[in-house]
């Protein structure tokens, strides 16, 4: 049995204003983020009000989506305070030569 | 350069508008025309009775049954919503955006997480907390709000509210006194008579735009003279007669009031035979339409008039609020709510619908009602420095134990001149 890794986006690519990528993967988006030297990933879509989390805010390792100010751990995808009240999927991550590989199965 | 210096923006919010009408020297025998036509009349109603210290029905806990539920409503010409919260609680809230005003809840019911204004995506907690708004940090590090912005300063009001039996009622005044004082025992007493604290099963609306003043519905709600006269359904098939059993109570003033009578069946008297319309002959074909199976009232219709707009009554088995909401001074909104318990079993229910027949805008006995309103409407509009004239059952406002009588409408005017100052 070996996990299966796939090629999601570059590091070069995140933005370093805001420390965000949002990216696709299927279909479906998502969010890479810059924290501090560490690369991670979450699904991109906030489910309270559908906007993109790519465009929100990174605080001390949590991400503050920019429509209603809900707030989720970057790390575990926790929900941390309203409007927000379910958590987010979280990828695994893994860089190599800059590239970002996200788990997506185990083959 | 400071454009609120230069521009001709008035210093302060202008005051309510004066009124300038005398009332006829006979007093609270004559209403003058001019309550149902003029603006500056209506004004000061909204302010000082829909907005000021009184209890307004807001709907019923039925309607709200889960965390999220709401209902859209009005307090006057205050749009309001009546939601239930996480907790269970119903909530009154101002349905209105904090940020710029707009009405935030279009739909008359429906069940959401939290509201969003549609305008600009401010988002409110069902306590009315502001949650969250679109771009507080701006956009490419630009803009955004002041870093001093406190979203607790700017949720959305929630008002005082209670629940009486499974009804819900506000008021925007914290000087009110409490609901049931508010109420007075009568009233309160016939509330607790409709909703003895069973559970409650909503059974639907109807409604309708009366081209009429709203008090025009409050004072045909005041009058049983009316009601062997001109609904002939009522008399034609015995559901309500002028020599039945009954009584007109004023209370809380002459704000409130109560109105009893007994459903006697059909028969032939004097009383009867003074009305021109009665006709002994007709039969009709389906008699459940107006047989009310015996259930707790014991024959016993009525209801109270819970100002400023409210009223609860039984009609046959026909159990309903009704609501008024003005909408300016030549028209008002006129809700049904129809209801009953959720022990009623599958027949009860059944003829709690049939007999709604009698009532809303197709009701064979409320079209009347509104028909009538309307030519009372264009009646007084073309000449408002004329007079009505309330002297049926004398020109007292003393509660009566007879039906033919004006006298919930002489306490009501009582009472409306003294609070409107006229």
């Amino acid at each position: 049995m070996s996990e299966q890794w796939t090629l999601l986006a570059e590091v070069a690519d995140i933005s370093p204003d805001t420390g965000t990528l949002r990216a696709v993967l299927d279909g479906e988006a998502v969010c890479v983020y810059k924290v501090d030297d560490r690369i991670c990933a979450t699904q991109d879509r906030c489910p309270h009000g559908n906007a993109s989390l790519a465009e929100g805010y990174i605080e001390n390792g949590t991400i503050e989506c920019p429509l209603h100010q809900g707030v989720f751990d970057i790390a575990s995808g926790a929900p941390l305070c309203p409007p927000v009240t379910t958590p987010i999927k979280v990828y695994a991550v893994k860089v190599e030569d800059g590239h970002i590989y996200v788990r997506t199965g185990q083959a | 350069m400071n454009c609120l210096e230069t521009s001709a923006m008035p210093q302060a919010a202008e005051a309510p508008a004066a009124v300038r009408r005398r009332w006829p020297e006979q007093g609270y025998t004559r209403i003058p025309n001019w309550v149902y036509t003029d603006p500056d009349i209506y004004r000061k109603e909204m302010a000082l009775f829909f907005a000021g210290p009184t209890w307004n029905y807001v709907g019923l806990e039925c309607e709200v049954p889960e965390a999220g539920s709401y209902k859209r409503n009005w307090i006057g010409d205050k749009p309001v919503i009546m939601v239930r919260n996480e907790a269970g609680e119903i909530n009154v809230l101002e349905n209105r955006c904090a940020h710029r005003g707009a009405q935030i809840c279009w739909q008359n019911t429906g069940t959401v997480k939290d509201f969003t204004c549609p305008y600009h995506q401010w988002n409110y907690s069902l306590n009315g907390n502001l949650q969250g708004l679109p771009f507080r940090r701006g956009a490419m590090g630009k803009g955004g709000m002041p870093r001093d912005f406190d979203p607790k300063q700017h949720g959305i009001r929630r008002l005082r509210s209670v629940n009486r039996g499974g009804s819900i009622w506000a008021t925007f005044s914290e000087d009110a006194p409490s609901f049931e004082d508010y109420c007075g025992p009568e009233v309160l007493a016939e509330i607790d008579h409709m909703l003895p604290g069973k559970k409650l099963k909503l059974l639907g609306y109807s409604r309708q735009l009366i081209p009429s003043n709203w008090k025009m519905y409050l004072e045909n709600l005041k009058d049983p003279y009316h009601a062997t006269l001109l609904h002939t359904f009522y008399i034609t098939f015995g559901l309500w007669r002028a020599d039945s059993k009954s009584e007109c109570i004023p209370t809380g003033g002459g704000a409130h009031s109560v109105m009893i009578s007994h459903n006697e069946g059909k028969k032939v008297t004097e009383a009867t035979s003074e009305m021109a319309r009665f006709r002994g002959d007709l039969r009709i074909q389906d008699l459940e339409t107006v047989t009310p199976r015996a259930e707790f009232n014991r024959g016993r219709v009525g209801g109270a008039w819970i100002f400023p707009a409210a009223q609860f009554g039984i009609q046959a088995n026909s159990l309903k609020t009704r609501h008024v909401i003005p909408r300016g001074p030549a028209a008002h909104e006129l809700v049904f709510t129809y209801y009953g318990y959720e022990d009623d079993d599958e027949e009860m229910t059944r003829l709690r619908l049939k007999h709604a027949n009698l009532l809303g805008p197709a009701g064979f006995v409320s079209m009347d009602d509104s028909e009538m309103l309307k030519q009372v409407q264009t009646g007084v509009t073309g000449y408002p420095e004329g007079l009505g004239v309330v002297e049926m059952g004398g020109r007292d406002t003393r509660p009566a134990d007879y039906m033919v009588s004006e006298v919930l409408i002489r306490a009501f005017y009582e009472f409306y001149r003294e609070a409107m100052e006229l």
